[in-house]
């Protein structure tokens, strides 16, 4: 797993993560997640389109993100989940409850 | 008093700037240009915080956070690294090697400032705890590190209890279980509650997070299903109540999947519904094996949650299997290889194989679950449990498990 995060006009930060989020790197990707909460950044948007598959534990960082996002009065989206992924959030039907975007542009209006 | 933060760059620009506008925050900044200089500084006068280059010629900025961790006086002081823009591994290297934050070159002055706030505001209340335990000598934290490892034990214990030793006699099937615990304190569980004569209840759940709040969340919500269950008919509104409860009385990253459902022996039916846990299989005696969709989210993380109950009907011979993401995402050697090694199986379950043929690379795979399960229909509950278990180890080549797995076979007697 590779990642960078960009901060965008709006405050809006964009982790765009790229390979597979599994074992391990799970760690990585949630601690990118809270830094990015902990700076006061809880607007978020987790750029999937290169990511081709998560594991539970990670599925399970992006819940955690997510509950304190709500919390905070913040927000996490989801762009471009790919098949695999979008179909471990079918499963847990987080998909019903998190905003899923298809283009950066739209991922974004989510927060104005 | 000012907080003191130590800024370390070779480029002098960057130093000014930096110093620019951190005093203006109220902070007083010293700054050193080279890895050494560095360290004698921290040394000599330890600041409240070291916003370090990684960069730099001579020493990078790696060896020096490693450096700073070796020595007494500064081995507690907080460090954001600064690394390039892009360069993942340096950051993941650097929160190894024990920084606290990374900020990524080419900066936003506003992000430096809130960076090092956060940083600040998170380590404070340990500056004033550490020299406490310090002052208590080695023997305090000892005898803390014991009873932590007591009330560990206690724990498990207490889970372990919790847990039916057999799986129920029920006349006319077949009902075996395995649980392996890769800690003391497991995250997976199952129950069997008797309702009536003629119908038990049977759970399987798999609670995220891990350590004592997460066995908590299992014994609250094992003690909540044990007392609704008895209330309420439909399984759905019994995972409802369970949700809306443990939203209620619990930290963001505590929550669970699990299946609930009623085995009625007058009629064969198996009436269930699913908190987001990976799909059951139902066998059935035309050689057919299908997953059993129907269910919801998973438990206790969203109050809006839904939940749908479905039934299906076990002809004799048929089989229901449960299983815990501990199986279906064990992974090839589990224990060298580094990514897929620690957890789980949420394969994303899907009918199209295909789909799965991307997975079976890393992980044990729901297809390859529903292969086995399909190859071994003719042996008893129990032996088909055993069954699963070699075939997990052929997979990985170990026996060891680096996540809990937890598994309920239901066959009805032909």
């Amino acid at each position: 797993m590779n990642f960078e995060t960009t901060i965008e006009t709006g405050n809006i930060s964009t982790l765009h993560v790229e390979g597979k989020i599994l074992g391990n790197a799970t760690d990585t990707f949630r601690k990118e997640m809270e830094l990015q909460l902990q700076t006061g950044r809880d607007k978020l948007v987790v750029d999937l389109t290169n990511v081709s598959l998560i594991d539970s534990s990670a599925l399970g960082a992006i819940v955690t993100t997510l509950k304190y996002c709500q919390q905070s009065g913040g927000k996490l989206v989801l762009l471009k989940p790919q098949k695999a992924v979008q179909e471990v959030l079918e499963v847990t039907q987080l998909a019903t409850v998190i905003e899923i975007y298809d283009t950066e542009e739209a991922a974004r209006a989510a927060f104005s | 008093m000012a907080e003191t933060i130590l800024v370390v760059d070779d480029d002098l620009d960057i130093l000014e700037l930096l110093k620019m506008n951190l005093e203006p925050e109220g902070y007083k900044v010293q700054t050193a240009s080279d890895g050494d200089s560095a360290v004698q500084s921290a040394c000599t006068d330890p600041p409240d915080l070291i916003l370090l280059d990684v960069m730099m010629p001579h020493k990078n900025g790696f060896q020096v956070v490693e450096e700073l961790k070796d020595i007494e006086e500064t081995k507690n002081v907080p460090i954001i690294l600064v690394t390039a823009r892009g360069q993942t591994e340096d950051k993941v290297r650097g929160l190894d090697t024990g920084a606290d934050d990374y900020i990524t070159k080419p900066f936003d002055l506003r992000e430096v400032t809130a960076r090092v706030e956060a940083v600040l505001g998170r380590t404070r209340p340990i500056k004033y705890i550490n020299p406490l335990m310090r002052a208590m000598g080695d023997g305090f934290s000892e005898k803390g590190l014991e009873q932590l490892a007591g009330h560990l034990q206690a724990a498990a214990a207490i889970q372990k209890k919790l847990l039916p030793e057999q799986a129920p006699n029920i006349d006319g099937f077949d009902i075996a279980t395995l649980l392996q615990s890769s800690t003391s304190v497991s995250g997976d569980f199952y129950d069997f509650i008797p309702l009536s004569e003629t119908q038990i209840g049977i759970v399987l759940g798999d609670v995220k997070g891990s350590g004592i709040p997460a066995a908590l969340l299992m014994v609250m919500i094992r003690t909540a299903l044990r007392l609704l269950c008895h209330e309420e008919e439909a399984p759905a509104s019994i995972l409802k109540r369970i949700n809306d409860l443990v939203v209620q009385d619990t930290e963001a990253d505590l929550f669970a999947t699990m299946i609930y459902g009623i085995l009625d022996t007058t009629d064969s039916t198996f009436t269930y519904s699913n908190g987001g846990h990976c799909y059951p299989f139902h066998w059935t005696q035309d050689r057919n094996i299908t997953r059993l969709k129907t269910g919801g989210m998973l438990i206790g993380a969203f109050k809006e949650a839904t939940f749908t109950t479905d039934f299906c009907l076990m002809a004799p011979g048929d089989i229901i299997a449960f299983y815990t993401d501990g199986i279906t995402e064990t992974g090839i050697g589990d224990n060298t290889n580094s990514e897929g090694n620690q957890s789980i199986a949420t394969s994303p379950e899907s009918d199209d194989s295909n789909e799965d043929a991307i997975l079976t690379d890393i992980f044990y795979g729901g297809d390859r679950l529903a292969a086995c399960l399909s190859e071994n229909t003719s042996l008893s509950a129990s032996a088909l449990c055993e069954a699963i278990v070699e075939d997990l180890a052929r997979f990985s080549g170990s026996t060891q498990t680096h996540d809990d797995r937890a598994l309920i076979v239901i066959k009805r007697d032909v």
